[in-house]
């Protein structure tokens, strides 16, 4: 065929960063208009790569083609002339600028107030309304984007792409932030662009979406491309083999449970928000040493108040928590690290993790007061350096620079990794799990599901609370459903179905237990 | 007690519009991103080099002339003297509270030093200051007989509506150009101005130079109202008043120009108080610190409600998360 063919062409494209091989040798081709998706797992090198064609940095080795003509992409201004737009995992909004103001910025249209140039505001938001007509992409042009969700401040990113007429879309990880209400319209907006003639590519390690709307799919593994599938002719599984590299068992592997006695016991626990309203209402349920009990839920009904209670992150204002008998809904955080409970929070980036800490400072922020780490109140860094080591190698925790890395500067699989590391090695007798695999590919879902499974049979309760059904099944022993804070249902997991669990969640059935 | 009103009001504007020139100076440099704790330091260097640049066009002309040229090089003084705070925080990445409070420092010795070499040198004579006078005053007709009101139009300085013109100019930029426009964005997300295809430090290095040169004409302006001469003493913390006042102002120009008009009037109210209780003029000293009392009130009221720039004091990094 012509050189038309293909809009993008990368050639052997090689980047190397100081300790690693962040792509070697890719080469991928993409057609015009069809939604390309980069598959792999955390730290496979897909960012990197479209980086690249968005110009942020330039590839050591290897050639890249615009319209089948050779081009040298130094900056992303580059690839805005190139037609090239791209939507960081990471949004790049001004927080206290209208819609219509971030679109224009760079690109503003002007007019003249008498003899001098000044920004057109009312046309700039005429424009912006009829490109989001265009294109089905609602927003408000006058809207402020401090006071937008995050899936409206995606579709303004999009704009912004397509507001400088953007031919060819990247979108890195587009859907880790959002709902799965958003998650379907976004696809569609996707497809809708494509419709209109757009190239998309899709960087992402979820499946599902790229059964979904994508027509082929390129997998990455360690930076290298191991194939480039067409996505209506493969399956899931044969996409996730590639992309980790074996096979991947979707349902974790798990021997038969045996319960101990009571670990955690809940009697009715109140908790309320900021607005003095009962989040988490009059809830009671125990935990036996040796059980995964999954508490299930659409987001909001009272989960982060519930977990954050147990780890003391937020005060109880009514009712008990019961530690191996022990009542310690009044002790400080660090009493109850003392008295046995692990927390992995949900929020990896400001609570788990102080990202600008080393790995090996991460590693240690449970137990540097302790007599093995400190003496007379000094840190013994020698004891923390052989502590760090000794964790990322049980863990196989990756980073560039071993224990000394910057946290920030690590893979979100990596930096969850560290978390789970530092909680699990304390060695509780309670671990509460809150969204542990949010954001992560399956090869490190997986990896945790069997950790969990691990802490369960070593003889931990183990609390794992999660908005995603498969892995609450996956892994629990019993499933308690919360609806408005309250435990609608709790059940041994082998007597409950699915569409049994969605009603619970709904609140359509419920209320007979306790 | 006409009299005395007037006299607060004509003293209290000759005093708010220098610090207000200097506070747009200050938004325009911390919107862009960069702290700057410098104004001091910049007002003085371009008081220094206005007043050098006065003195000696006095030796061969007479007229208004030497008055506008040196504003102009007063403008020019604090720009450059600006470029090495830009320097600094930009090229460097600096601290940049450390590289304003050095920026102060060193305005104050050099220029002291300066002036004591250019005397000897340049003028022939010993001194550390360059002798100014204060500037000629004007009333205009009709305005200034409007009662209360009219003491805006009497005894006017010629600074003051250069100050005013370059105020209008300088708020239409920052809110009405595409310039303003990115430059108030660099100091919210500048990766969103970087993905824009604009350079950011660059932004920031004019709107520091900016703030630079806006403080010059503060800085000669109070060289030709408050002490009659360029010396030392032009460093009494006039910088830091013109920053409470853009903070009070919550980084917006309008606003500020509210807080530089009441350090003003505080101000002048002070003196005329002093003077009606017929006290010692050693109490002038008491009064000078109205303004400061004024301020550590006012912090209690508006720390909470002001939000300063997101990315104030952060050097920018393109592949920082």
């Amino acid at each position: 065929m012509n050189e038309q063919e293909f809009i993008v062409e990368m050639r052997g494209i090689t980047k190397r960063f100081p300790g690693i091989t962040a792509n070697d040798g890719v080469s991928i081709q993409i057609r015009k208009g069809e939604i390309y998706a980069i598959l792999g797992e955390n730290g496979a090198g897909k960012s990197t790569l479209m980086s690249m064609l968005f110009g942020m940095i330039e590839p050591d080795e290897g050639e890249i083609f615009i319209r089948g003509k050779r081009e040298r992409i130094d900056s992303p201004r580059r690839a805005t002339q190139l037609s090239i737009g791209m939507v960081h995992q990471h949004f790049r909004l001004v927080s206290n600028y209208t819609v219509a103001e971030n679109i224009i910025l760079g690109m503003e249209p002007e007019k003249k107030c008498g003899p001098f140039p000044m920004v057109d505001i009312a046309g700039a938001n005429a424009k912006v309304a009829a490109l989001s007509e265009r294109y089905g992409l609602q927003v408000d042009p006058t809207d402020v984007i401090e006071d937008l969700n995050v899936a409206t401040r995606q579709r303004v990113e999009i704009l912004k792409m397509l507001y400088r007429e953007a031919e060819i879309l990247i979108f890195d990880e587009p859907t880790a932030v959002l709902t799965p209400q958003e998650i379907a319209a976004f696809l569609d907006i996707v497809r809708g662009l494509r419709d209109q003639g757009k190239t998309v590519i899709l960087i992402t390690h979820k499946l599902e979406e790229i059964k979904q709307v994508a027509d082929r799919c390129a997998i990455l593994n360690r930076g290298k491309l191991i194939s480039v599938m067409d996505v209506a002719s493969s399956t899931t599984s044969d996409m996730a083999r590639m992309m980790v590299g074996h096979e991947v068992s979707f349902s974790t592997p798990k021997a038969p449970p045996h319960f101990g006695s009571p670990v955690l016991r809940l009697e009715n626990l109140t908790v309320k928000n900021a607005a003095g309203f009962n989040s988490v209402n009059s809830v009671s349920f125990e935990v036996r040493a040796g059980e995964v009990l999954g508490i299930a839920g659409v987001s909001g009904n009272g989960q982060n108040e519930l977990a954050d209670a147990i780890a003391g992150l937020q005060r109880c204002h009514g009712g008990k928590i019961i530690l191996n008998g022990r009542d310690i809904s009044n002790l400080s955080i660090r009493e109850r690290v003392e008295a046995g409970v692990a927390y992995i929070p949900e929020d990896r980036h400001n609570v788990g993790l102080v990202l600008d800490f080393t790995l090996r400072d991460n590693l240690m922020l449970k137990q540097y007061y302790r007599a093995r780490f400190a003496h007379r109140h000094v840190m013994d860094e020698i004891a923390f350096d052989e502590y760090g080591k000794e964790l990322i190698g049980r863990y196989d925790i990756r980073s560039n620079q071993g224990d000394a890395t910057i946290t920030r500067s690590m893979s979100g699989g990596n930096q969850q990794k560290a978390v789970i590391a530092r909680e699990l090695d304390l060695k509780t007798p309670l671990v509460v799990f809150m969204q542990p695999t949010r954001g992560l590919d399956a090869g490190a879902v997986s990896n945790i599901h069997r950790q969990i499974i691990a802490e369960r049979d070593r003889g931990a309760a183990v609390l794992l609370i999660s908005l995603d059904l498969d892995e609450i099944l996956d892994c629990s022993d019993t499933i308690a459903i919360i609806f408005q804070g309250h435990i609608n249902k709790i059940a041994p997991a082998a007597s409950l179905t699915v569409e049994e669990i969605g009603l619970y969640m709904m609140g359509v059935k419920g209320g007979e237990a306790a | 007690m006409t009299e005395l009103l007037n006299m607060m009001i004509i003293d209290g504007l000759s005093f708010a519009l220098p610090l207000f020139i200097m506070a747009i100076g200050g938004i325009y440099s911390e919107k862009s991103g960069i702290t700057n704790l410098a104004l001091e330091g910049f007002q003085g260097v371009g008081a220094f080099t206005g007043a050098f640049a006065a003195v000696f066009l006095a030796q061969s002309m007479t007229g208004a002339l030497p008055y506008y040229v040196s504003f102009l090089c007063a403008i020019i003084g604090g720009g450059v003297f600006a470029l090495l705070h830009a320097l600094l925080c930009i090229r460097f990445r600096a601290n940049q509270v450390i590289s304003g409070v050095v920026m102060n420092i060193l305005a104050m010795a050099m220029t002291t030093f300066l002036t004591k070499r250019i005397n000897a040198a340049v003028f022939g004579h010993a001194g550390n200051k360059f002798l100014l006078g204060t500037s000629a005053r004007f009333t205009v007709p009709v305005l200034s007989d409007i009662p209360v009101l009219g003491a805006v139009f009497t005894d006017v300085y010629p600074f003051e509506v250069i100050i005013l013109v370059v105020a209008v100019v300088m708020s239409y930029v920052l809110y009405r150009t595409p310039f303003g426009l990115r430059l108030r964005a660099c100091g919210d997300n500048p990766h969103s101005v970087d993905a824009a295809g604009v350079d950011v430090n660059r932004v920031r290095s004019v709107a520091v130079v900016i703030s630079g040169c806006l403080s010059g004409i503060a800085g000669m302006s109070f060289a030709y109202s408050i002490s009659a001469n360029f010396s030392a003493d032009i460093y009494l913390g006039y910088g830091y008043l013109s920053i409470a006042a853009l903070i009070f102002g919550n980084w917006t120009i309008l606003p500020a120009f509210g807080a530089c008009l009441l350090f003003g009037l505080a101000r002048s109210g002070g003196t005329v108080l002093i003077q009606q209780l017929g006290l010692p003029s050693s109490y002038n000293d008491l009064v000078r610190i109205l303004p400061y009392v004024l301020t550590l009130v006012l912090l209690i009221f508006f720390s909470r409600s002001n939000r300063s720039p997101r990315a104030l004091g952060e050097p920018y990094e393109k592949g920082k998360r």
